[in-house]
């Protein structure tokens, strides 16, 4: 089809001259033709964009020179610098350089100078700036209560340590669901115990309990709010301390086997170590009772696990028992 | 010249084509000591084992044969150290420091007070056994009635027979093992025994028609075990009863030594009953006497016991310390007890004893540094060390 029309047009040459003429008179009547003479015209078929666009020009506004160079040397700092922020080279006006380049190079200055952005500063933390915000929260202030004054005082009469936390957070919610969380320590040798009850309480608090550092640590975060949290804890505190001082009937029916530790005071060493020391003794006489010494040797032999240490001591515990020279 | 004579009264008792070869290896041997004069300085002419000190420390002394017959000849001594003196043509044994805090503990024990029980424990081979044989041939001089156990753990590993034991109900006799024993008992009291002159305190009813007399002597008893092998268990019940009623009663001074203790609490034997189940060690008539014996509750004795990784069996051979190889239960059964250590050779230990093995030529060759190269490799352990330098 096109093919027959290409032909078709091919044979009417004056036709094709007269419309493209014609064309011309219209579209481009203001303009002088220059080119007319002088270039062979291109057939065009399709509207062809035009090619050579040129690009648009991105407007800038001029740079600014950094807010260092217009600072008084008086100025206050405080107000330049108010909070926690990361570096900013124009704010600060210290001729700082961060970073590694090739040997012999300077360090980079402090424009566009990511190592001095990633390092956390304390600019706002500047001596006159505590002073500034400590006078401002100077009237919120009371004085500290008298027979406080040294950390063995006041953690005599507060014993019980409890740790919650704040959140301050820009969300359209100002709860925050970690701060329901309460944590409430105490040393346990504050607590008053007889040997029954302590075992029993450490069982009942479990983990919670560091035995190096003897301090029980409770954790709630189980109710909604921080109050509700406070006081389970306090309650859990309280409910263990008293549960423990029970003694259940089936607590009788343990035995040597089930003792967490070996105690000289109930076991066949002592009653053996008392037989021989009252040997062929008197009917009425005074028993003779093995030392304190001895019982803790054979206590340490066998809590401690034997080495060569605890063994030595309970040989020489035995010998001094025994009169061995 | 004491020692020569006794070496070839020992040798008299070998074959006559052996003696004549020997002797003449013994002749020569003898005549270095002989030349000089004077005794080699890893020797000490102190052979009663009462006067040792730590003067006569790491130095060898000889055990006169008549009496190493009359002691060991039952066991007591390890199998290879046996065959060393054999080789050797003398019993020598080392003057060490555990068997020489033994012996100044029981010279000084005040023996009206119930029985002390020392406890020698350390590694495998650093001489137990023989710290225990040493103290034997002193209790042996010094009138005690020893009552020996070579190794407890025979009975409970390898007994020769394991029969239902006849009163107890569910208990194993050891008939053969018991009658052995008997005979050691025997061979190492036998004389004091006659001279002592101990009477049994009750009659005791083997049978219908058997029984031995209250008031006959303890050697009928003990012949009368050995003869009827049947009740040679309850006859060593009945002899250990009647020892310590006797050393009680200050007729006699008795010192036990058991290699091996621990075995007895050991719950793992190789003896099993009529249906096919493990006898436990307490199911053993011939435990009970012993541990009886090891008890405080009696007085004139001393206990020399000594607790063995190489007595329990596999996966319970963890540590060589009393505490976990006596258990629980044997730990209870002992406290209170002294723990004597003994420990690998000291320096001068060691160099004493190459230097006894170059003297019997048993270290032929001697390039430089060969001491130095076996102490390392033996780490002055002196069964290692007996190893590492015997025949092939």
């Amino acid at each position: 089809m096109s093919a027959g029309l290409t032909r078709l047009w091919e044979r009417l040459p004056l036709k094709k001259h007269a419309a493209q003429s014609r064309i011309r008179v219209f579209s481009n009547q203001d303009q002088p033709e220059i080119e007319d003479d002088e270039e062979f015209r291109v057939l065009s078929l399709r509207t062809v964009k035009q090619q050579f666009q040129r690009r648009q020009q991105v407007r800038r506004d001029p740079i600014t020179p950094p807010r260092t160079t217009r600072m008084a040397v008086d100025q206050d700092w405080t107000a330049v610098w108010p909070g926690p922020r990361s570096f900013h080279p124009a704010s600060v006006p210290l001729p700082l350089r961060q970073g590694f380049t090739e040997r012999g190079a300077a360090a980079p200055s402090k424009f566009a100078n990511a190592e001095l952005m990633k390092i956390p500063n304390f600019l706002h933390l500047t001596p006159p700036a505590i002073r500034q915000q400590c006078e401002a929260i100077k009237r919120f202030c009371t004085p500290w209560p008298k027979g406080l004054e040294t950390e063995a005082k006041w953690q005599r009469h507060f014993p019980i340590e409890v740790t919650t936390t704040d959140y301050c957070q820009s969300l359209p919610t100002i709860r925050n669901p970690e701060a329901r969380k309460v944590t409430v320590s105490l040393k346990l040798s504050d607590l008053r115990f007889d040997s029954h009850s302590r075992d029993k309480f450490l069982r009942l608090v479990g983990d919670r309990y560091n035995k190096e550092t003897d301090i029980l640590t409770i954790v709630t975060d189980r109710c909604p709010q921080k109050k509700q949290n406070y006081d389970y804890a306090l309650y859990l505190l309280t409910a263990c301390y008293h549960e423990s001082f029970v003694t259940e009937p089936w607590e009788e029916t343990k035995s040597e086997a089930d003792m967490e530790e070996y105690l000289f005071e109930r076991n066949q060493s002592k009653i053996s170590a008392e037989g021989i020391l009252n040997w062929n003794a008197k009917e009425g006489a005074p028993k003779e009772s093995p030392s304190k010494s001895y019982a803790n040797s054979v206590e340490q032999l066998i809590n401690e696990g034997e080495n060569e240490y605890n063994l030595g001591k309970y040989k020489e515990e035995v010998k001094k028992m025994l009169n061995i020279v | 010249m004491k020692m020569i004579r006794n070496r070839f009264g020992n040798l008299s008792r070998v074959s006559a084509q052996l003696q004549r070869h020997v002797q003449q290896m013994s002749t020569n041997a003898a005549a270095a000591p002989e030349e000089g004069a004077v005794i080699n300085e890893f020797r000490t002419a102190v052979t009663n084992p009462g006067e040792h000190s730590a003067l006569q420390v790491a130095k060898f002394y000889t055990i006169p044969a008549e009496q190493k017959k009359q002691i060991f000849a039952g066991g007591g001594l390890p199998k290879q150290y046996e065959q060393q003196i054999k080789t050797f043509t003398e019993a020598c044994l080392m003057v060490r420091n555990p068997a020489l805090e033994l012996l100044q503990y029981i010279k000084a024990t005040d023996l009206t007070k119930p029985v002390v029980r020392y406890v020698l424990y350390g590694e495998n081979g650093t001489g137990k056994t023989l710290s225990m044989a040493h103290v034997l041939h002193y209790g042996a001089l010094n009138d005690f009635l020893l009552v020996h156990v070579p190794w407890a753990p025979n009975w409970m590993k390898r007994p020769k027979e394991a029969s239902n034991a006849a009163g107890q109900e569910g208990m194993i006799d050891l008939p053969f093992d018991a009658a052995a024993w008997l005979v050691h008992f025997k061979a190492q009291n036998s004389q004091l025994l006659q001279r002592l002159q101990l009477k049994t305190s009750k009659e005791y009813v083997w049978s219908k028609r058997e029984s031995t007399p209250a008031g006959s002597s303890l050697i009928e008893l003990v012949e009368h075990g050995i003869a009827r092998i049947k009740y040679a268990s309850e006859t060593t019940a009945a002899l250990i009863a009647e020892l310590k009623q006797l050393s009680t009663a200050g007729q006699c001074k008795v010192m036990v030594a058991i290699d091996g203790f621990n075995a007895f609490f050991h719950p793992v034997t190789r003896i099993f009953s009529d249906n096919k189940q493990l006898v436990t060690p307490d199911r053993i008539t011939l435990t009970q006497p012993f541990l009886d014996i090891t008890n405080y509750d009696w007085t004139n004795g001393v206990c020399i016991l000594s607790v063995d990784k190489i007595a329990m069996t596999e996966g319970h051979m963890d540590s060589h310390m009393p505490r976990y190889l006596l258990g629980q239960e044997g730990f209870e059964h002992l406290d209170p007890f002294v723990p004597v250590l003994v420990e690998n050779y000291t320096d001068k230990e060691f160099h004493s004893y190459i230097n006894y093995y170059l003297d019997r030529h048993w270290i032929n060759k001697t390039p430089q540094g060969f001491e130095e190269q076996l102490k390392f490799m033996s780490n002055k352990n002196p069964y290692s060390l007996m190893q590492l330098v015997r025949a092939l």
